[in-house]
């Protein structure tokens, strides 16, 4: 059947080229983000900057010894927001080349009839189909791919130096990465392809006789069971966005919209209707004929309204959810470092101890440790204090256990990370330093989490001295001396801030981060996206000459049936943002829970313009691509074509 | 209108009835209610027979090509092709009985506009999985005067030219029975004659018979006997009449 895929192909460009675009763009951003990772694992860092240890083994794991690069961490953030690059476009390119497909195979029915007719079995329909996606897919993934290709060079000069990448990054070989690109567009094409096939399989002979393609109006009973399922899991996935669910409540905050929208998408021609009835209510009290129409056309084909409105809902959940839960989060980032700092003033780098107005300087001493488990070894960012003074100048609050005893070789472990490992006081937790001595750390106290301020580990500050002779202070927490007034202090002590101004600048740093990763992760997904609006879209209104020939020809004037495709696609489009608000806000409401609870007068900022943003340029896409085609099609179909 | 009726071969060929129709009913339903589109029909169709079934729109006339083609299963009855019972076969067997052993031709062309004419014309050999001949799709285009146009596309050729690649389409894999939907519905009367021309010696060379499903008198002329069907129930039938009969035995059914 591959000969007939050729040129069918060929004859249905316009009906592919959506699927085309939509599949070179999702492998061009496979496609980058693979480069791009395939670089920050080819870059090593300075020379020599690893460390061979031989993990514990035990519970039937043996001991094996493993190399932990010194300086991974340093392009971790850049590959872990590639990795979502990497997942958010394949799951949008299966959605979209799905609904593309089966848009082409539902408007083509009577060619399948016909096929069947002379003696095609449903599983050559299948077959040819699958064949179509194929020639598509390869030749789309190859575009893309090349395109990615030629866009890597670009990419690793933005991201270098930035704070994902610290680092200079240079391109690596191409060809695994792309090969894995171009393999996952064809893996995506095919499963987004395979429902459409089969639906054209069920093309009968019969169907070459029938004038109209109309559609089945049930949905079937596994897609329902599906949808129930995932829609279940979407749910236990968001009762786990709790307080108890630590750094891991925004991952799930990410990607439980995306379970939810699959839901959602399942059940979108059960679903899909019922909201418009609600939504149609005014629409059909605030026009005349032209809303009522719109609504008739929106509720009597669920599956085609579910389909336009699938990528608006996906694009605008998915966005939604991820700017709310990285905005709360550095919300709750901003609060936890505000109640760790006690000091007045916070130096950059080592502060002067000598002077007289000072009382005590904390001046902690970061390194890097790799802590040495039963399977693995691990990075991990340690400090070294003196707890008498640090205890007076941040949040120190001891939860068992206590820092008398931080002094010789001891630790002591943050609440979070104790949980996590079940660490309790008295464990020993064996350690390489970076001047690869192997040390076992014993537990000395369990103390309160303080993110940005405290690391996981605090070690005794003459033990970090000792075996890491390099690390320098990158910031002290000053107290000044009794009748001393910080803001008289700040002023004197070179690279001095109030801890306040300090505060907020790191608060501001984390948001600059996250406005980074923001772009770099919803930036290629949102151009995506909008490709999927417009492409379904324009599809869907292209279909429709001939129904609006016929309205034409009974009267209605070009301007009615304006009016009536601009309702049906901002009904259609409120739809689907009304679904994609509230996953939002549930999301919103659980995630901020989750990140406010312990922590006092939290703020809140609602980032409204970017969120207002969003909604606005869907809504505007959805109805200029149902508009564009159809000015287009009745300036050139004049109510005589219905004759034809 | 011509008034010429058209010569027949002055026996019918014998043998066992090469499709046969028992007791079909045919009942839609819907939402407004179940409609009897078919209520039992029964006929035996020879080998080698050119049939006509005419009738009111509305008498079932379609339905009952679509029920004998298996295209549509009927309510109750039997189709019996060639000695198989269209009734168990699934779908597959079904299409490979039918790419086997029926041929279509409808008033809409139903050619693939993607492909040449030599292409749509070999397709059906394709989906059997056999390499088509050269020299076979050659000749069927030949048999319907075409020779010379195989590298066109549909889109190419007038209405006549593309019913002829349909009859050619049908006529590659010798099919045993031809079924013809109005296959002239859209086409002028010089064209028709010839297309008639063409179902017309397919039963007369190669012994294949033709159910034909129409509403114009003169193209019924071309078929030995006329079945007229009147609210899904065979209303009697006339041979070898001539167009003018014909019309006059349609207006008293729809009188």
């Amino acid at each position: 059947m591959f000969f007939l895929s050729r040129q069918t192909v060929g004859r249905h460009r316009s009906l592919y080229a959506g699927s085309f675009v939509a599949l070179a763009v999702g492998v061009f951003l496979l496609g980058l983000a693979a480069t791009a990772t395939a670089a920050t694992i080819a870059y090593h860092g300075p020379t020599s900057a690893s460390i061979s240890v031989t993990t514990l083994g035990g519970d039937g794991t043996a001991p094996q010894n493993v190399k932990v690069p010194l300086s991974d961490a340093d392009v971790s953030g850049l590959q872990t927001v590639l990795s979502l690059v990497g997942t958010i476009s394949g799951f949008i390119t299966i959605f979209v080349i799905a609904s593309t497909f089966a848009f082409a195979v539902a408007s083509r029915r009577r060619e399948f009839g016909l096929l069947r007719l002379i003696g095609a079995t449903p599983r050559q329909i299948r077959r040819m189909v699958l064949g179509e996606a194929l020639a598509v897919a390869l030749a789309a993934s190859l575009t893309g791919a090349l395109a990615a290709q030629l866009a890597t060079p670009l990419l690793l000069r933005r991201a270098s130096y930035t704070e994902l990448a610290p680092v200079k990054l240079e391109p690596a070989s191409p060809w695994v990465p792309l090969a894995i690109a171009v393999a996952a567009g064809l893996l995506v094409a095919m499963l987004g392809a395979r429902s459409a096939a089969r639906r054209a399989g069920r093309v009968g002979a019969i169907d070459a006789l029938r004038e109209a393609a109309l559609e089945p109006p049930r949905i079937g009973p596994v897609r329902v069971v599906f949808g129930l399922l995932f829609l279940a899991g979407a749910i236990v996935m968001l009762t786990l966005i709790r307080p108890s669910s630590g750094e891991g409540a925004v991952p799930l905050a990410m990607f439980t919209p995306m379970v939810m929208v699959i839901a959602l998408t399942l059940l979108a021609p059960l679903v899909v209707p019922l909201v418009g009835r609600l939504w149609a209510v005014p629409l059909v009290a605030w026009t005349q004929v032209s809303g009522r129409l719109a609504r008739s056309n929106v509720l009597a084909a669920p599956r085609r309204s579910a389909s336009l409105a699938a990528p608006i809902l996906a694009i605008s959940a998915i966005a939604g959810s991820m700017v709310l839960s990285l905005s709360f989060a550095a919300d709750s980032a901003a609060a936890t470092i505000r109640d760790a700092v006690r000091a007045p003033i916070v130096v950059t780098g080592a502060a002067p101890v000598d002077s007289a107005q000072v009382k005590a300087v904390d001046a902690g001493l970061p390194l890097r440790v790799v802590r040495v488990a039963a399977d693995y070894a691990e990075l991990e960012d340690a400090e070294g204090i003196d707890p008498a003074i640090a205890a007076q100048t941040r949040d120190l609050t001891v939860r068992s256990g206590s820092l008398a005893g931080l002094t010789g070789n001891t630790v002591a472990v943050s609440k979070e990370m104790a949980g996590f490992e079940s660490y309790h006081v008295g464990d020993e937790i064996p350690v390489v330093f970076p001047d690869r001595t192997p040390v076992k750390l014993r537990v000395v106290a369990i103390v309160k989490d303080a993110f940005g301020v405290n690391p996981s580990f605090l070690i005794p500050l003459d033990l970090a001295r000792k075996h890491a002779p390099e690390a320098q202070t990158e910031r002290s927490f000053v107290l000044p001396a009794d009748g001393v007034a910080p803001a008289d202090l700040v002023k004197q002590v070179p690279g001095a801030q109030l801890a306040t101004d300090w505060e907020a600048d790191q608060a501001d740093g984390v948001r600059k981060g996250n406005r980074l990763g923001l772009v770099m992760l919803l930036g290629p997904a949102a151009l995506y996206s909008a490709i999927a609006i417009a492409n379904t879209l324009l599809m869907g209104s292209l279909q429709r000459r001939h129904e609006f020939v016929t309205s034409r020809l009974l009267g209605a004037t070009p301007a009615q049936l304006r009016r009536m495709v601009l309702w049906e696609s901002s009904l259609v489009g409120t739809i689907a943002l009304s679904l994609g608000t509230v996953i939002t806000v549930t999301v919103g409401v659980l995630i901020r829970h989750a990140m406010t609870s312990g922590v006092a007068d939290v703020p809140m900022t609602v980032p409204w313009g970017i969120l207002l943003g969003i909604g606005a340029l869907c809504l505007i896409l959805a109805v200029g691509s149902a508009l564009a085609p159809t000015t287009y099609l009745l300036r050139r179909s004049q109510p005589s074509a219905a004759v034809d | 209108m011509t008034a010429t009726a058209p010569t027949y071969p002055s026996t019918a060929p014998a043998g066992p009835p090469a499709l046969l129709l028992d007791s079909i009913t045919k009942t839609y339903r819907s939402k407004a209610g179940a409609v009897d589109a078919l209520r039992g029909v029964t006929y035996h169709f020879a080998r080698g027979s050119f049939t006509a079934v005419m009738g009111p729109s509305g008498s079932g006339k379609s339905t009952l090509l679509q029920c004998a083609a298996g295209l549509d299963h009927p309510t109750t009855g039997t189709v019996v092709l060639n000695g198989v019972t269209l009734l168990g076969l699934n779908e597959v067997e079904l299409t490979k009985l039918r790419r086997a052993e029926m041929g279509f031709v409808f008033q809409a062309y139903n050619l693939l506009p993607s492909l040449t004419v030599y292409d749509n014309v070999a397709l059906p050999l394709r989906l059997t999985g056999r390499r088509p001949a050269r020299n076979d799709v050659q000749r069927v285009l030949e048999q319907v005067g075409l020779e010379g146009k195989a590298k066109r596309r549909p889109a190419e050729l007038s209405g006549g030219q593309q019913q002829r690649v349909a009859i050619a389409r049908a006529l590659i894999t010798r099919p045993s029975v031809f079924f013809a939907d109005e296959p002239t519905g859209a086409l002028d009367s010089g064209t028709s004659r010839q297309i008639l021309g063409l179902l017309r010696e397919a039963t007369d060379r190669a012994g294949q018979t033709v159910v034909m499903v129409t509403h114009d008198p003169v193209a019924a002329a071309y078929a030995e006997r006329v079945l007229f069907l009147s609210d899904g129930l065979l209303a009697g039938h006339l041979d070898r009449a001539t167009p003018a009969q014909i019309a006059a035995a349609m207006s008293d059914l729809e009188g």
